[in-house]
């Protein structure tokens, strides 16, 4: 049977499972769908029960729409005006994005340097503590007076709240090598270039996302912190002005849409992370 | 009984002298006040310290327990009925009150003017709002009414400013980043000065517009079937006004007890201009707090005008002055 160069690249990743077939990869993805449909109805349920649990208290409690919203007025609020949510979504999404490249493409290099050198490390890990420490809450306003009104602010709180998690996996994972795949790299005289790109690198990519399926989240709340303290875009502008109102629908209506945002870029990692760690034994297993 | 028990006990025992605190005395009304916003010298919030530490709440038969609110939760407070009574401007209370689900009602009026104000860098040679053209305008949450009135007034084009969501910190003027900003005027153009800039007032009231400032609000409730208590908080808090015109120095005394590290000159500051600002013919022939028919309807007036309400409403229901005409006497207060 002619292997595909897909199938031929993974069994020389580290963490390959070998005697993998196509049949295996066909009945890897059929017991994946399942496994998501496992996780998707019982959590769609759960959110069902809690919906239906929440709407009979407000209305038996006879609870004031200003201090808790039923979510059916919230759904009323968020569906009649899709687009308003949708907009400002979307801006909130373009800044936690942008963030979180930043955020992770900075962590990455500081990883690489600190795996690679003891002192660097040394130096650069109490920096990074120093950072994840920092109420950001208690910057976000000087960033506005250093960046601006525009996006940038966002973006940068976003980058920073992303960047410990990722430095940390990445930084363990990149020294996480198979103490045999080691030594044979280094007895056929590979370069350290060699040995970052061909053995670390890959051996790195798990813990890799296991930090992005924390930081991505992290994202989007760096962002929405962010536009609490200026502009008028996006939905943690929306939630300030909101509360200020005491439009309690409104305010919940831009924490669902920020929910929706939340669960699917952890599904869109999720994704990525399966197309890219197929040849992985967690996910083999 | 082993040390550990011992030290164990003792632990429990401090705790619990600790978390007890003082017993209210049951001969004592106990109220709730919640100041809307951090300790400092808004005068409201001075009201009310000075008359707790002078005594005033407790010849009035009062236990009153002063909270601070620190991100706008006074009101959700108020309404939930785990706060009796806090303070809103008046624009906040004819706001709200336009939602019928929300029935506060304010009793007393402490800012005959409103509390914001307008500023640039004196240095921007700015002198008068057509200059705003071309510049940059910071507001705080939602570009508030009183600018849109003042730049009508003035016959100022908007299209030709830009607006951003500033939010509360000044220094977004010192360093350039909006050219005029909005500013609370008892607050933020002293800390602007003391950063090292001169500026440039523009008050609403100047350009016509028939701001209002500070209150005491309650709920309906609270105000109908407590409103002897809600007389004698009144009347306590009106002595401390008092107390403070009188005492500027012993006020900022107290003020800082509630304030520990607050800047004292600052605090003078605030405490100066809103006194101040509580002062008008109406409260010299009435007493200070004093407010009419007239203040509310023309405010909500300028309100709808400027589509700065939700829902038209009937204004007579956000405010009661049956209150003040209990505790004064010919502008005199009644006391105890």
């Amino acid at each position: 049977m002619e292997r595909s160069a897909r199938q031929q690249r993974a069994e020389h990743l580290p963490g390959h499972e070998p005697g993998v077939t196509r049949a295996a990869s066909g009945r890897l993805r059929l017991s994946i769908r399942l496994a998501a449909l496992g996780y998707l109805v019982p959590a769609a349920m759960a959110a069902l029960v809690l919906m239906v649990g929440w709407e009979l208290w407000v209305r038996l409690a006879d609870v004031p729409v200003y201090i808790v919203p039923g979510p059916l007025k919230v759904l009323r609020r968020l569906f009649g005006d899709v687009g308003f949510f949708a907009g400002h979504g979307a801006t909130t999404l373009m800044e936690a994005g942008a963030g979180f490249l930043l955020g992770s493409l900075v962590a990455v290099i500081a990883a690489t340097l600190m795996a690679h050198s003891r002192l660097l490390e040394r130096i650069l890990l109490p920096l990074a503590v120093v950072v994840k420490v920092t109420p950001i809450v208690a910057i976000a306003p000087l960033f506005v007076i250093w960046f601006g009104f525009g996006s940038a602010p966002k973006i940068l709180i976003a980058a920073i709240i992303t960047f410990f998690p990722v430095m940390v996996n990445a930084n363990v994972g990149l020294r996480a090598v198979d103490p045999g795949s080691l030594d044979l790299f280094k007895s056929l005289h590979a370069s350290k270039t060699e040995i970052l790109l061909k053995l670390r690198a890959p051996s790195s990519l798990p813990y890799l996302f296991a930090a992005f399926r924390i930081a991505v989240p992290l994202s989007v709340i760096g962002a929405v912190v962010g536009e609490w303290f200026t502009g008028d875009q996006g939905l943690g502008s929306v939630i300030i002005v909101a509360h200020n109102d005491l439009d309690t629908p409104t305010l919940f209506a831009a924490i669902f849409s920020l929910a929706i945002i939340g669960v699917s870029l952890t599904l869109a990692t999720f994704y990525v992370e399966k197309r890219t760690l197929f040849w992985h034994n967690s996910f083999l297993a | 009984m082993t040390r550990a028990a011992v030290v164990l006990t003792a632990l429990v025992a401090m705790a619990a002298v600790a978390c007890g605190g003082e017993e209210p005395d049951p001969a004592l009304d106990h109220v709730v006040f919640m100041a809307g916003f951090k300790a400092q010298a808004n005068l409201p919030f001075v009201a009310a310290y000075v008359a707790q530490e002078k005594g005033y709440f407790e010849t009035q038969g009062l236990d009153v327990e002063i909270r601070h609110a620190s991100s706008g939760e006074h009101l959700k407070l108020l309404l939930s009925g785990d706060v009796d009574i806090t303070t809103a401007a008046a624009t906040s209370v004819l706001k709200r009150r336009s939602d019928p689900e929300i029935p506060v009602v304010a009793f007393v009026l402490f800012g005959q003017r409103g509390q914001q104000a307008y500023v640039s860098l004196s240095d921007s040679g700015m002198s008068t709002p057509d200059d705003w053209e071309g510049k940059t305008f910071g507001y705080k949450i939602s570009v508030p009414p009183d600018y849109l009135a003042v730049l009508k007034s003035s016959g100022v084009d908007r299209s030709l400013i830009t607006e951003v969501n500033a939010g509360f910190d000044p220094r977004i003027l010192t360093e350039g980043r909006v050219d005029v900003l909005a500013v609370f005027n008892s607050n933020e153009p002293d800390t602007i000065r003391r950063l090292g800039f001169e500026v440039t007032t523009w008050e609403p009231e100047d350009f016509g517009v028939p701001n209002l400032g500070l209150t005491y609000i309650a709920t309906e409730q609270t105000a109908g079937e407590r409103g002897d208590l809600v007389q004698r908080f009144l009347k306590a808090t009106l002595k401390g006004v008092e107390f403070a015109v009188a005492n500027v120095e012993e006020t900022l005394d107290i003020v800082l007890e509630y304030a520990p590290g607050a800047d004292r000159d600052h605090q003078r500051f605030m405490l100066e201009t809103e006194l101040a600002d509580a002062r008008s013919d109406l409260t010299g022939q009435n007493g200070i707090g004093w407010m009419t028919d007239g203040q509310w309807m023309a405010l909500y007036d300028y309100l709808l005008d400027f589509d700065a309400l939700p829902n038209p409403f009937d204004y007579k229901e956000a405010f009661t002055d049956n209150f003040l005409r209990r505790v004064y006497d010919k502008g005199e207060l009644s006391w105890p």
